[in-house]
């Protein structure tokens, strides 16, 4: 359905990405309720194959015009490229599709920023409401009839490549046990991965909420459509200025939930007037509804690589596709901090084959921010990621290395990782750290959620933005904290809280008043 | 990405400085580079193929001298791209000869930058790329320079 000249919905969604697309096809199931959803960047139909087959998943990110990159900086000036999905499907339909469920002490942690409704066991029925994972049909953890279908390409008690079976006897010799279900509530050891993919083709939220939505007479789906700002008038927000092709225009509406991603959600906050006065001034942005917390708090995950010299090569669908180490950068550490993967090979003419390990800290505890370059919509936010500030975060990572190399030593993997390349044993592996951390593109937390009177929320634990009626946040930057996991799945989550709260649907997950802690 | 470190070589400065010189010579010390052809007396011009998992290419690049002050003073700009993502990279390098027991130690301090969509592999590739490719370059070196005597030939140098 196209949007006519009359336009006015009931809901307009910003942001057709992993969250929005959630939100857009579960408020449409409800033929009363007339949706828009905007996306900025392209809605290709049919799939193009670079999105759908999960094989070329490299192409995608490296040359595909679905990728937009942000040039951040490390703190020794450094560049870092920080990325998201600039296509309907948003980081879904750009991902390396793992489906990975936040442990069971995220949800702890975010039920001090939001009440109980947001404990592991209020969430659990949301996130069964996401999944059909057929390979746990039977455990009461897990969806059978959710949109979004999960599939492993391999199990642990299936027959593996020797690459895979040495990893997984190393990292038993060093104490990680099997861990057939990388989504129970706290998973540690290896883990057989769990992707978004189903008869080989990707599942993005476009694919498994919006698809089979797109009939609907109530649903409108704008592609190549930005949103400029939130129009609001009286303390409540009316509708949205958009703008296409065509050029700019109004559309009114009764609720506006922006799901626009951790970067640009804060960015038309602060668009709209709301945000830090002092940024808004700075912008010459008229102040609607001063709130310090948009942009600020921004978290993420931290990637150091150790390369080994390989006696071999590894190619790319025995190692990554498989398994994942959940570990811990040192015995004492309370949660799993390390996802741990074996990288493929790579391949310099005349030079001997290269093996990187790469150690994705699940924590970060500094924080970063997101701000406005200008006022102008069309201009990139400017990404500060702070990541590997705290010196637990880089400990953390340089007791990785150490368990890396540990790994890679154990007789099983210690036939395929020859020395240590980058860094080597006699590196300062603290500054390897510091000045080579890449991301592995998690950002949450700039819109985070909180009560009111806590001076660093942007909305409530039902999502509503402080200050303003029918204006909802509904993606991961509502997240006060990153989880100890990939993000797509929570974003999601927050898509179906959005939807619940938007269509005013009784959840007891998510009571109108949340206890206190 | 800014690479340091030194190599020690067992032969006299100036003998190392004149292969260091020489675009022909300097470019039969880069591992894996073919087609090279000398442009003029300062530059080369060569391909080296670099795959990453499945993704594989060719990355054409273009080195020049550009300051050659024996000893202390030698500048090679290296520019290039990348066949597969078009990103584009450029490095500085900056090396300075001084006499060491048993020979010559060469310092060495590169400032790589890349950009496009190339960064994003960045760190992973890039980093392991160079230590092994600046040990194979000493490495030859050596084999040119050095009587066969792998006592004085020392430790490669380090990244940073």
């Amino acid at each position: 359905m196209t949007a006519g000249r009359r336009e006015a919905f009931d809901v307009v969604v910003v942001g057709g990405g992993a969250s929005g697309c959630v939100v857009a096809g579960r408020l449409s199931e409800d033929p009363s309720i007339r949706v828009l959803l905007i996306e900025e960047g392209p809605d290709p139909q049919p799939l193009p194959e670079v999105i759908a087959d999960p094989r070329r998943q490299a192409e995608l990110v490296l040359s595909s015009p679905y990728v937009r990159m942000y040039e951040a900086e490390r703190q020794d000036g450094s560049s870092l490229p920080l990325l998201s999905g600039r296509v309907m499907g948003g980081g879904s339909s750009v991902n390396n599709l793992a489906v990975v469920r936040p442990m069971a002490c995220d949800f702890e942690t975010w039920s001090a920023f939001g009440g109980e409704a947001w404990s592991y066991a209020a969430m659990l029925p949301l996130m069964r409401a996401i999944e059909r994972d057929d390979d746990f049909a039977d455990d009461p953890i897990h969806g059978d009839s959710g949109p979004l279908m999960l599939s492993r390409g391999f199990r642990l008690d299936d027959p593996a490549d020797p690459p895979v079976s040495a990893l997984i006897e190393a990292a038993g010799a060093l104490g990680l046990p099997p861990c057939p279900d990388l989504n129970q509530p706290a998973p540690y050891g290896v883990c057989a991965s769990p992707y978004a993919v189903k008869d080989g083709r990707r599942q993005s939220s476009a694919v498994a909420y919006l698809d089979p939505a797109r009939g609907r007479p109530n649903l409108t789906v704008l592609s190549d459509t930005s949103a400029g700002r939130v129009l609001i008038d009286g303390g409540r927000a009316r509708g949205v200025e958009i703008s296409d092709r065509g050029g700019a225009r109004r559309v009114a509406a009764g609720a506006v939930v922006l799901a626009a991603g951790v970067y640009h959600t804060p960015q038309l906050l602060q668009l709209s007037g709301i945000g830090p006065e002092e940024e808004l001034e700075r912008l010459g942005v008229p102040v609607v509804v001063p709130l310090g917390g948009v942009g600020e708090n921004y978290r993420d995950h931290a990637v150091v690589y150790v390369t080994f010299e390989g006696t071999t090569e590894l190619r790319e669908e025995w190692v990554i596709p498989k398994v994942r180490l959940i570990a811990r950068s040192r015995p004492d550490v309370p949660v799993p901090d390390l996802h741990v993967f074996m990288r493929p090979t790579v391949r310099v003419a005349g030079l001997p084959p290269m093996l990187p390990v790469s150690l994705h800290l699940l924590e970060h505890r500094s924080a970063g921010r997101v701000r406005l370059a200008s006022a102008d919509p069309a201009s990139l936010p400017v990404v500060e990621p702070a990541l590997c500030e705290h010196p637990d975060d880089v400990r953390a990572l340089v007791d990785g290395i150490g368990l890396a190399a540990r790994l890679a030593a154990q007789p099983p993997l210690a036939s395929y990782y020859g020395p240590m390349v980058s860094p080597s044993a006699d590196d300062e592996w603290e500054a390897h750290v510091r000045t080579t951390y890449d991301t592995y593109h998690h950002g949450v937390g700039t819109c985070r959620l909180g009560r009111e009177g806590d001076p660093g929320a942007v909305v409530d634990p039902r999502l509503r933005v402080h200050g303003v009626e029918g204006l909802l946040v509904a993606d991961a930057s509502v997240l006060p904290t990153v989880p100890h996991a990939n993000t797509n799945l929570a974003a999601m989550l927050v898509g179906e809280v959005a939807a619940r709260v938007v269509a005013g649907r009784p959840l007891a997950a998510v009571p109108e008043t949340p206890p206190r802690p | 990405m800014r690479l340091r470190g030194a190599i020690r070589i067992a032969a006299t400065p100036s003998a190392t400085w004149a292969q260091l010189v020489a675009p022909v010579s300097l470019a039969g010390c880069v591992p894996g580079a073919r087609d090279v052809r000398q442009v003029d007396d300062r530059t080369f011009q060569g391909t080296v193929h670099a795959a990453v998992g499945p993704m594989d290419g060719e990355f054409g690049f273009t080195a020049s001298i550009e300051e050659a002050s024996f000893p202390d003073t030698l500048v090679v700009r290296i520019e290039g791209v990348d066949t597969v993502t078009r990103s584009r990279l450029e490095a500085a390098v900056r090396a300075s000869l001084s006499e060491a027991p048993g020979g010559t130690e060469l310092a060495y301090d590169a400032s790589v930058g890349v950009h496009g969509r190339l960064a994003i592999l960045g760190e992973m590739v890039l980093r392991a790329t160079a230590s092994l490719m600046i040990d194979s370059a000493a490495a030859c070196l050596r084999r040119r320079l050095e009587a066969v005597d792998p006592a004085v030939a020392g430790p490669a140098g380090g990244v940073t």
